[in-house]
C-alpha cells in the first residue's frame, strides 16, 4: 500500500459521508463560511484601521522623533528651553543612515493669533513647508488657498476651525503673539496662504503651520524643538532606533508609537472587540459542526459498530470523523475566504464612504486589508476547530461497546 | 487434539478443506458465563457453555429467542466479553485480550455476516469487500486480485462498481459473505444470515456460505431459526436458557 493510498481513501470515505445528508452538510458549510468571512472581514478592517492610524501617526511626527529629554516631558519654563542646538550637523549625521529618507526640523510653540478684532489661542508648528506637506500627503487636506512653500517667509497655513473663528481666508493678514526664548512677549505679522484640515476638529481649531524662519524670529531663538526622522518603511523603525540612539548622547529617540496614544487606545479597543467577536464566531462554528456531526454519527451508530467489528480501531474511526470535520470546515473556510476576498476587492472597486468617527470631522473610505497571514490563520483555525468538534462528537459513539452499537436502531 | 463437543448432528459433515486436518479445532469455548444487568435486575444469558468448532466446519446454533445465541456469537467473535470462561481461537486464549489486540485479531482472523447485511452504504461493492484487506495493510495489487476473485466467486463481479442500495437483499448478503471471507479468516460469525431473505435466495446464500467456507477453509458459527439452514450445516447445536441442550 503506497503512503498516500491510506490517507486518500479515508479522505474519500469522509467526503462521501458528508454527502449523505446534503442539506445538513450545506448548512454546516454555510455557517463555517459565514464565520470565516466575518472573522477575516472584521480582522481585515481592524488591520486597515491600524495601518491607517499608524501611517497618520508616523507622518505627523516622523517614524522617530529626536529631542532632548526635557522636550518630551513638557516641563520647560520658557519656549525652546530644551531645544536642540546645532541641528544641521545632527541632520547630516542622521541622513548618513541607510534607512533614513528625510530629517525634518520642527519648532512647536503656543501663543495667540489675532485678526485685529479678535484673538484666540494657537498651537503653532514651525516647519520646512515643502518637505513637511509632501510627507503629510493625504493626512492633511487643503481646503482653500495653496500650501506655503519653503522659500516664502511670513506665510501660514491655518486649521479650518481656527480660520472660521478668525474669519480668515487666503490673503488675510494676522498677527502671531508668543513668548520668546528669553521670556519677553513678541509679535509678528503674517498672511494666510492656506486653510487646511487634519480631520480632527480639536486640532483644526488651534493649528497654525508657519516656516521655521518666521517661528525662529517670533521666538527669538535658533533652536529647534525636535527632529522628525522619516525612514524607508514602518518596519525599519525599531532597527533604526536601536542603531541611532546609542550614537546620540544626551538626546532621546522616541518612535512614532511612543508619540501615538490614540493609535494605542484604538488598537487595544479593537483587539478586544474583534477578539471577542472571533471567539463568539469560533464557538458558533464549533457548536454547529459538533451538532451536525453528532446527528450524523448517531444515525450511523450501527455502521460504527460494524466497522469496529470488522477490525477498525477506535482511533481510526475518530480520525475518519475528524476528516469529515476537515471536509466541512475546509469547504466552509475556503468559501468564506473567497467571500471575504471578493468583498474586499469589491470595496476597492466600489468605494463605500463611512461617516466621520467620534472626534473626527471627515469620513473615511471603508476598506478591508487583504492580509495573507490573517486568511491563513483563520482558515487553519476554522478547519482545526471543525476537526476537533467532529472528533469530540465522535468519541462517545466510537467508544460504545460494539454489541450496543450493532443493536442500535 | 480435542474432539468437538457432542451435539445433535442433523447432516453429515462435508469434505473438509485441504491443508487442515479433519477435526482441528479453530474455536474452543469452555465454561462461558455471561449475565446482563438491567438496573438491579440480572439476566443470565449463558450459563457455562462448552463448545468446539472444527476447521472448515459449518455449525448451526439454534434455539428460541433469548436462549443466548447472539450472546454466544458476540463472545466467540470477540465483540463482547464473558464474565467467566475460556475462549481459544486457533489454540490461543483470547478471552482476556486488550481492546487493541482483540480488534487486530478480529481484523485478521474473524469474519462477520450480519442479518441486516451491514454494508457501508457510501462504499461500492468492490470497496466494501476490499475494506478488511485495506485495514490489514495488504498491498493494492494483491487486494485487487483477491477482491476480484471473491466477487467472481459470489457472482457479483458485474456489480463491483454498484453501491449496496442498487442491489437486492440476496446480492447484498453475498457481498457481506465476500467481505467476511476475502481475508481468509479462520472463523466466520453469522447471525441470522438468511432471516432477511426470501426462501429461494436464502437457499442460494446458504449453499454459497457452505461452498465458500469449505473452499477457503473457514469455519462458520451460524445462529439461525431457519430450518433450511439447519439441514445444510455440518453440525447443529441447540441452546436453551443459556445452556447447550443435552449438556449437563
Amino acid at each position: 500500500m503506497n503512503r498516500f493510498e491510506g490517507p486518500l481513501r479515508w479522505l474519500k470515505f469522509a467526503w462521501l459521508n458528508t454527502l449523505r445528508n446534503r442539506r445538513r452538510s450545506a448548512v454546516t458549510v454555510t455557517i463555517a463560511a459565514l464565520g470565516t468571512a466575518a472573522i477575516v472581514l472584521a480582522g481585515g478592517f481592524a488591520l486597515y484601521t491600524y495601518e491607517s492610524l499608524a501611517q497618520a501617526s508616523a507622518r505627523a511626527t516622523g517614524h522617530l522623533v529626536i529631542a532632548r529629554p526635557g522636550q518630551f516631558s513638557g516641563d520647560e519654563e520658557t519656549p525652546l528651553q530644551h531645544g536642540l542646538e546645532g541641528a544641521d550637523a545632527l541632520r547630516r549625521q542622521l541622513l548618513a543612515d541607510a534607512e533614513v529618507r528625510h530629517v525634518l526640523p520642527r519648532i512647536e510653540f503656543q501663543g495667540l493669533v489675532s485678526n485685529g478684532d479678535k484673538s484666540t489661542i494657537m498651537m503653532a508648528v514651525g516647519i520646512d513647508p515643502d518637505a513637511e506637506f509632501a510627507i503629510k500627503g493625504p493626512f492633511l487636506t487643503l481646503h482653500a488657498g495653496r500650501m506655503p512653500t519653503s522659500g516664502e517667509r511670513g506665510r501660514v497655513a491655518l486649521g479650518q476651525g481656527l480660520a472660521r473663528t478668525l474669519r480668515a481666508a487666503p490673503g488675510s493678514g494676522l498677527t502671531l503673539l508668543a513668548t520668546t526664548a528669553d521670556g519677553a512677549l513678541n509679535a509678528i505679522d503674517v498672511s494666510v496662504a492656506a486653510v487646511v484640515g487634519t480631520g480632527i476638529p480639536e486640532i483644526d481649531q488651534r493649528l497654525v503651520y508657519t516656516d521655521l524662519a518666521t517661528a525662529g524670529q517670533l521666538l527669538a531663538s535658533t533652536r529647534l524643538s525636535s527632529l522628525g526622522v522619516f525612514l524607508s518603511s514602518m518596519a525599519a523603525t525599531a532597527g533604526a532606533r536601536e542603531r541611532l540612539a546609542p550614537a546620540l548622547p544626551g538626546l532621546e529617540v522616541r518612535s512614532w508609537l511612543d508619540q501615538a496614544p490614540f493609535y494605542r487606545s484604538v488598537r487595544e479597543l479593537y483587539n478586544r472587540i474583534f477578539g471577542a467577536l472571533g471567539l463568539v464566531i469560533g464557538v458558533i462554528v464549533v457548536f454547529t459542526v459538533a451538532n451536525a456531526m453528532a446527528m450524523s454519527i448517531v444515525e450511523r451508530t450501527r455502521e460504527v459498530g460494524t466497522l469496529r467489528a470488522l477490525g477498525t480501531l477506535p482511533a481510526q474511526l475518530v480520525r475518519s470523523f475528524a476528516l469529515e470535520g476537515l471536509v466541512l470546515g475546509g469547504l466552509g473556510a475556503l468559501a468564506g475566504a473567497l467571500l471575504a476576498l471578493s468583498t474586499s476587492l469589491g470595496l476597492l472597486l466600489f468605494p463605500v464612504q463611512m461617516p466621520p468617527p467620534p472626534g473626527r470631522s471627515d469620513g473615511y473610505p471603508l476598506q478591508v486589508a487583504i492580509d495573507p497571514a490573517l486568511y491563513g490563520a483563520t482558515l487553519v483555525a476554522i478547519v482545526l476547530l471543525s476537526m476537533l468538534a467532529s472528533a469530540g462528537a465522535a468519541r462517545r459513539t466510537v467508544g460504545r461497546p460494539i454489541v450496543d452499537a450493532l443493536a442500535h436502531t | 487434539m480435542n474432539a468437538p463437543e457432542p451435539s445433535r448432528t442433523l447432516a453429515a459433515p462435508a469434505a473438509l478443506p485441504q491443508g487442515r486436518p479433519p477435526g482441528a479445532k479453530v474455536l474452543s469455548l469452555r465454561g462461558l458465563h455471561k449475565t446482563y444487568r438491567l438496573g438491579s435486575h440480572e439476566v443470565p444469558a449463558l450459563r457455562g457453555v462448552d463448545l468446539d468448532l472444527g476447521a472448515g466446519e459449518l455449525l448451526a446454533l439454534i434455539g428460541p429467542s433469548g436462549s443466548g445465541k447472539s450472546t454466544l456469537l458476540n463472545l466467540a467473535g470477540l465483540v463482547d466479553r464473558a464474565d467467566a470462561g475460556r475462549i481459544e481461537l486457533r489454540g490461543r486464549a483470547v478471552q482476556a485480550l486488550g481492546e487493541a489486540e482483540a480488534t487486530r485479531l478480529r481484523r485478521e482472523a474473524i469474519g462477520f455476516v450480519f442479518q441486516g447485511f451491514n454494508l457501508v452504504p457510501v462504499m461500492t461493492v468492490q470497496e466494501n469487500v476490499d475494506y478488511p484487506l485495506f485495514l490489514s495493510g495488504v498491498a493494492a495489487p494483491e487486494r485487487r486480485r483477491r477482491v476480484a476473485g471473491m466477487l467472481q466467486a459470489v457472482g457479483l463481479d458485474a456489480h463491483a462498481a454498484h453501491r449496496p442500495d442498487a442491489l437486492s437483499g440476496g446480492q447484498r448478503q453475498r457481498v457481506a459473505i465476500a467481505r467476511a471471507l476475502v481475508k481468509q479468516p479462520a472463523l466466520v460469525i453469522a447471525d441470522e444470515p438468511t432471516a432477511s431473505l426470501d426462501s429461494g435466495t436464502a437457499e442460494r446464500v446458504l449453499d454459497l456460505m457452505r461452498d465458500m467456507g469449505h473452499r477457503h477453509g473457514a469455519s462458520f458459527l451460524v445462529a439461525s431459526h431457519d430450518s433450511r439452514l439447519v439441514s445444510r450445516c455440518d453440525r447443529v447445536v441447540e441452546l436453551l436458557d443459556g445452556r447447550l441442550k443435552g449438556a449437563a
